[in-house]
């Protein structure tokens, strides 16, 4: 059993991908090394993936919203005093006095409509964008912006904004960064180990990168969702391999300064590890 | 009131009312008073909205939740809410050594019981500290990462980790009855 502090402390922050990269190998290698440690970070694991499951409490009721929307005052209170049910006017006597009142017992009908109207507005808005942006159909414009993100992480300190050779780890941890969910095979067996992920912006959307290094060389695994036009291909900018090709409504960019037949081996190796059969 | 504030209010702050509400669940305990909490926090949100410059929105609004929260608590349940900077030096010591947190292991088949009830981890949660509870809920409910963490609670990234190894233990020792 561990009852080393620090070695727990370490452990949970390694566990929640905030390790540096040095951190994220010492503790490596000390998993490896030691069973016992190996046992505390499955039962923290076990007890994370038990929290995500236990049911969230309800999210906010209806009434709630209309009544911070009705508030903020997003429509004038209609006229006629209609009250409304479950209301607590005691809290809203602020600093702005009787007018909360006011606002507070008129019905909130004509709110919601207003709120209504700017969502659907919103959500209109947001599909043009996305459907416009987001689907690169200039290639080209796509292939420059990987390979920047790929050269962004190679100037920064680290190539990653998470650091874990765990899958289960940098998996999640695109959750709610973007909405694109790839698959992170481990590769390590084959020499190419999986050392983290981060975040690239190809034509304003926020896309997963898959960071993998081989030898001293970092291969960077940019997911797009499918392009119209050829699905895969190959393209050498200044020494560095990009690599593309598709799986289901995905494509894979593999970008790397590593000589092409190796990048073609990752590449087959990934394709190998995600394709599913049929 | 301008338009503008609106319309960032509507921007920043209504798409998070749900992750608001849940915090605010989580720190009091129950639907009335996250209700409460939120209406207030809102208030303060779109007060507070045209000095918001560009940054976290997500953190900058679950901050205004989780202060709201702390006043509301100091005002109703006073008990509840326990500030490390109001405790005599060896309180907080023991406060933040965890020792605070310690309780007698469950029987094993306490133990057994509380594997199947999903219900019991819910509680267990509830009844940690609030300085512990906010920090595990943001980290495992709202997937925040240490910093913005120390940015919603106001402390120190290392006393971020310590509070949430803390609140692990505690639970897993909770949970399992087998120590660690």
């Amino acid at each position: 059993m561990i009852d080393d502090d620090e070695t727990l402390l370490l452990l949970g922050a390694y566990l929640d991908g905030e390790l540096s990269a040095g951190e994220v190998l010492a503790m490596e290698r000390r998993l490896a090394a030691e069973p016992a440690l190996r046992a505390a970070a499955e039962r923290l694991r076990g007890l994370s993936a038990d929290l995500r499951a236990t049911p969230a409490p309800p999210p906010a009721p209806e009434a709630l919203r209309g009544r911070v929307i009705h508030a903020i005052g997003f429509a004038d209170p209609p006229p006629g005093g209609r009250s409304m049910s479950g209301s607590r006017p005691g809290l809203w006597r602020g600093p702005w006095g009787g007018s909360w009142g006011g606002l507070w017992r008129g019905s909130w009908r004509g709110s919601w409509q207003a709120l209504a109207a700017t969502l659907v507005l919103g959500l209109a808005g947001g599909a043009t964008l996305g459907s416009g942006a987001f689907r690169v159909d200039r290639t080209g414009t796509a292939v420059e912006a990987v390979l920047a993100g790929h050269l962004r992480g190679l100037a920064a300190p680290q190539p990653f904004d998470v650091a874990s050779s765990d899958r289960h780890v940098v998996k999640p941890w695109f959750n709610g960064r973007t909405t694109l969910a790839p698959d992170a095979p481990d590769l390590a067996d084959q020499g190419f180990p999986l050392v983290g992920g981060r975040i690239d912006i190809v034509a304003g959307n926020p896309v997963p990168t898959l960071v993998y290094r081989k030898d001293r060389h970092v291969i960077s695994v940019t997911v797009l969702p499918a392009a119209e036009g050829p699905g895969a291909g190959e393209e050498r900018r200044d020494g560095t391999t990009i690599e593309r090709w598709s799986l289901g409504d995905l494509t894979y960019w593999a970008v790397s300064d590593l000589n092409r037949r190796d990048l073609r081996a990752f590449v087959e190796l990934f394709r190998s590890r995600t394709g599913r059969p049929g | 009131m301008t338009t503008l504030a609106r319309a960032r209010f509507s921007q920043l702050v209504l798409p998070r009312l749900d992750e608001g509400y849940r915090l605010a669940h989580w720190l009091t305990g129950n639907a009335t008073d996250a209700e409460d909490v939120m209406q207030e926090a809102c208030l303060r949100a779109y007060r507070a909205i045209e000095g918001f410059a560009e940054g976290n929105a997500r953190a900058w609004f679950l901050t205004i939740v989780r202060n709201t929260g702390y006043s509301w608590l100091q005002r109703h349940r006073p008990r509840a809410v326990i500030f490390a900077e109001d405790l005599a030096p060896e309180a907080r010591a023991a406060l933040e050594s965890g020792s605070a947190l310690a309780e007698a292991p469950v029987t094993p088949e306490a133990a057994l019981i509380a594997r199947d009830d999903a219900g019991q981890l819910a509680r267990a949660v509830e009844a940690l500290p609030v300085a512990f509870r906010e920090t595990l809920v943001l980290r495992e409910y709202h997937g925040l990462s240490y910093r913005e963490i120390a940015a919603v609670t106001g402390v120190p990234v290392g006393t971020v980790m310590s509070r949430l190894g803390r609140a692990r233990q505690h639970l897993l020792i909770r949970l399992a009855g087998d120590g660690r």
